[in-house]
């Protein structure tokens, strides 16, 4: 049997693996009462869909780093901290940028799917059939590649096209080595990456410092989305850095500097342009800089080929194995029903990397933008400007993820229906989990920035006024949520899979969160104390429509 | 036996005129039966005969299309929140929330019921300990194996001492000592109460020994229902045992000596 063999059985296999990453029958969701063949349909339409979201975003980012290119004389006119770059140093800069971001983006993609993919059991069912051992590895590297295909050949056919269009044919030439090479890490990183926080993450045990352990993994987790958040920020001072190594003519550091990626790559198509003289590339610095890449391009084609050949045994094998027994606590902490949902919620991300981004990312988004006020003199407005920023900014993202809280639900959906649970306790529990998620950010931008901005009192009226918002905004989403599920069963599952769902419910809940937040833009400049009060009345006011709507329904899950 | 506590009726469950359907398949027709307080109540047909759309009817998964379920007088679509309180259930797959550890799941559960925390985990210890779950009890359930996952649904439908059981092949996975306590625990469980419990099987065994009345479903229809001396009288089949009755009722042991020979090959 050959590659045609391995593709075909690939093709029935993926959409099992779709049924599975949109339902999860085998998560514990009820089967729906629709025809098997309509829900294949459905599956393979909704990972298709998922699949062309993540291409777009990586097709609008390479279209904006290529209209940064365009552009570029313009903007190196103006020095970066101090520093003016040339052209060739700043082309380089933007496209270290984005094939940093689509390696970070492509790993996070599929950090968010592989539990569902190493979960799904569709290889264990191949494995026992008449196929050989190469095709049955070969249907496994199809069937990995396949989660990514529309993601992948993006990144792959827009990136060198945008470039050929902005900096010429040969500029776009040279980046092909580049994507080939963050294709290639960003799928092996993601397998790799991903099997570890199966088995430390959610292999952990509970009780004890674990928790803490199994958090301080899941921080890491979702360093590679916080990577594309970080690269934009920094990017001025990230400039003026290469720019101060590399302007300084033949080095150590300079040398050094091109052989790491993905700077490498992205000095290609600056010096198909400009030369090697755009850089003072001395003969040193040019070996460097082929051997590098080179090297790189080796790395990534092992990366690819350790892919194919690992993707079957940690499909087949269990992704978790019972470890040595500690003494059991049989001791029980029951709580009230809300917060048992909260916890259980904390619990169940805490193991599952997915949610644990929604819980991580919008504190770790705030910690970002509140440690900028650094940047700034102490006690400027653009302190407090920035720190308000960090917060309004977690409060926007605790409200666009908070419909994903709701996804949990669906994990053991079949059993947690049997439960005496109500409708209104479980609203209660994952509102709560927003409401903490904001509140946690709020105080820690102002932890990080009470050095630097002298007004605390304001900045804390400014969370407190928000606050009711955050609520009304969660409020809504997920009784919107809720009466969906009650008509048509629960259709989001993860992130990847499920995100127009949450994308669509999140657009009200945004407009509930960030309306306060523009009325205090417009009334601050006249009277900073009346904008708030507004604006906290207007969070109020919302919380009062909102809340009643949610909380309207009855009590009993299948009442 | 307090019955005024369980609910406004002491019987603890009646199925009246249930029908579960799924688009224009009908799983489960016109089913009505009841579960007697002290009885062990026995479901018994072949795969796809209906069992576990009952149940699910019952414990608020599926919502019948015709007729009613009522579990101590309440009824459980309109009071499916009181309905719950009064059931424990093990489901026939044991998807759980694999996320989390026997004991994390146990005090979820727990704190929806709004159990005491001192009863509930003495009676977590003692569960766990019968079940010899103790080495497992702080493992993801992820991790854990069918059996024990079996064994970790079995003490949650068990922790609030429900008076209504109701169990969908609960045996399926176990080990032969658990299956041994689970048997004894139930006989037990109901004696001399008036609790009751609804139990799914197509182990004819199990159900011979441990059922008080059993119903036989075939295709969605209650084909016989009684004691097995009743089931035996109405198959005409003397000291039979409860295979025996079940394949002449249901009419599958029709055919069976040439299905089998046809097995032997050409």
């Amino acid at each position: 049997m050959g590659w045609r063999e391995a593709w075909r059985i690939s093709s029935v296999a993926f959409v099992e693996l779709s049924l599975q990453a949109i339902y999860a029958f085998r998560q514990g969701n009820l089967p729906s009462a629709d025809s098997p063949r309509l829900l294949a349909a459905r599956a393979r339409r909704r990972v298709v869909q998922s699949k062309m979201i993540v291409a777009a975003v990586l097709g609008l980012l390479a279209a904006g780093a290529c209209l940064l290119l365009e552009v570029s004389a313009r903007i190196v006119a103006t020095p970066f901290f101090g520093v003016v770059v040339t052209t060739a140093v700043f082309q380089m800069g933007v496209l270290t940028g984005l094939l940093a971001i689509e390696v970070a983006f492509l790993w996070w993609t599929g950090l968010q799917v592989i539990p569902t993919f190493l979960g799904s059991g569709v290889l264990p069912v191949l494995e026992p059939l008449p196929i050989d051992d190469r095709t049955l590895g070969r249907v496994a590297g199809l069937l990995y590649l396949r989660l990514f295909d529309l993601p992948a050949l993006m990144v792959l056919v827009t990136t060198p096209l945008f470039v050929a269009w902005t900096l010429g044919a040969e500029a776009g030439l040279a980046i092909v080595p580049g994507v080939v090479a963050a294709v290639g890490f960003a799928l092996a990183l993601a397998l790799w990456t991903g099997r570890f926080f199966v088995r430390r993450v959610q292999g952990s045990r509970g009780g004890g410092g674990r928790t803490l352990v199994r958090w301080a993994y899941l921080v890491l987790w979702v360093l590679p989305a916080f990577a594309m958040f970080g690269l934009v920020v920094a990017a001025p001072g990230f400039l003026a850095f290469i720019g101060r190594i590399v302007g300084g003519g033949p080095s150590l550091a300079g040398d050094l500097l091109l052989s790491a990626f993905p700077i490498t790559f992205a000095a290609l198509p600056a010096v198909a342009v400009h030369g090697a003289g755009a850089f003072a590339l001395d003969a040193t610095g040019q070996v460097v800089l082929a051997t590098a890449a080179g090297v790189y391009l080796l790395v990534a084609g092992w990366a690819v080929v350790w892919l194919m050949a690992s993707v079957r045994r940690m499909g087949v094998a269990p992704a978790l194995l019972p470890a040595e027994a500690p003494p059991a606590r049989f001791r029980l902490r029951p709580e009230r029903p809300a917060r048992a949902v909260l916890t259980k919620d904390l619990r169940i991300a805490s193991r599952m990397p997915g949610y644990a981004f929604l819980v991580i990312f919008p504190i770790l988004e705030a910690v970002a933008i509140g440690l900028f006020t650094f940047i700034t003199g102490p006690g400027s407005s653009a302190a407090l400007g920035l720190a308000l920023a960090a917060v309004s900014t977690a409060a926007l993202l605790a409200t666009f993820f908070g419909p994903a809280f709701f996804a949990i639900e669906v994990i053991a959906y079949s059993y947690g229906r049997t439960l005496p649970l109500s409708d209104r306790s479980i609203l209660t529990g994952k509102v709560a989990l927003v409401a903490i998620i904001y509140l946690i950010a709020g105080g820690v931008v102002l932890g990080l920035t009470l050095l630097r901005v002298f007004q605390p009192v304001l900045f804390l009226a400014f969370v407190l006024a928000e606050f009711p918002a955050v609520l009304a905004a969660s409020f809504l989403e997920l009784g919107i949520l809720f009466r969906r599920a009650r008509a048509k069963g629960l259709p989001i599952v993860n992130l990847y899979s499920g995100g127009w769902y949450a994308v669509i419910v999140a657009v009200p809940g945004l407009l509930v969160a960030g309306l306060p937040l523009v009325t205090f833009r417009i009334l601050d400049s006249s009277d900073p104390s009346f904008a708030l009060a507004a604006m906290g009345l207007f969070a109020v006011a919302e919380l009062a429509v909102c809340a009643p709507f949610a909380l309207g329904l009855r009590g009993g899950r299948n009442e | 036996m307090d019955a005024i506590a369980y609910g406004p009726s002491s019987t603890p469950l009646v199925a009246d005129e249930l029908s579960v359907a799924y688009g224009e398949r009908r799983a489960v027709d016109r089913l009505s039966f009841t579960v007697g307080p002290g009885e062990i109540y026995g479901l018994l047909g072949s795969n796809g005969a209906g069992k576990s759309s009952t149940i699910k009817a019952i414990v608020g998964l599926v919502r019948p299309s015709h007729g009613r379920v009522r579990v101590f007088g309440h009824d459980a679509v309109a009071e499916g929140l009181a309905t719950k309180e009064r059931l424990g259930y093990v489901p026939e797959t044991s998807l759980l929330y694999e996320a989390l550890t026997p004991r994390e799941f146990l005090e979820f559960v727990a704190s929806v019921r709004r159990l005491d925390p001192v009863a509930s985990s003495a009676r977590a210890k003692s569960y766990a300990t019968a079940f010899r779950l103790e080495s497992e009890f702080e493992e993801p359930i992820a991790s854990l194996s069918n059996g024990t996952r079996q064994k970790v649904l079995i003490v949650a439908a068990l922790l609030h001492q429900p008076p209504l059981l109701v169990l969908d092949e609960p045996l399926n996975s176990l080990d032969p000592r658990s299956v041994r306590i689970m048997k004894d625990l139930l006989a037990r469980y109901v004696a001399g109460t008036g609790r009751g419990i609804l139990f799914s099987t197509h182990t004819m065994e199990v159900a011979q020994q441990l059922c008080h009345r059993v119903g036989i479903l075939d295709r969605g229809v209650l084909r016989a229902e009684g004691t097995l001396a009743v089931l035996r009288e109405r198959a005409e089949s003397g000291d039979a045992t409860l295979e025996d009755v079940f394949l002449r009722l249901t009419r599958e042991g029709e055919g069976l000596d040439i299905a089998v020979r046809a097995l032997e090959g050409p």
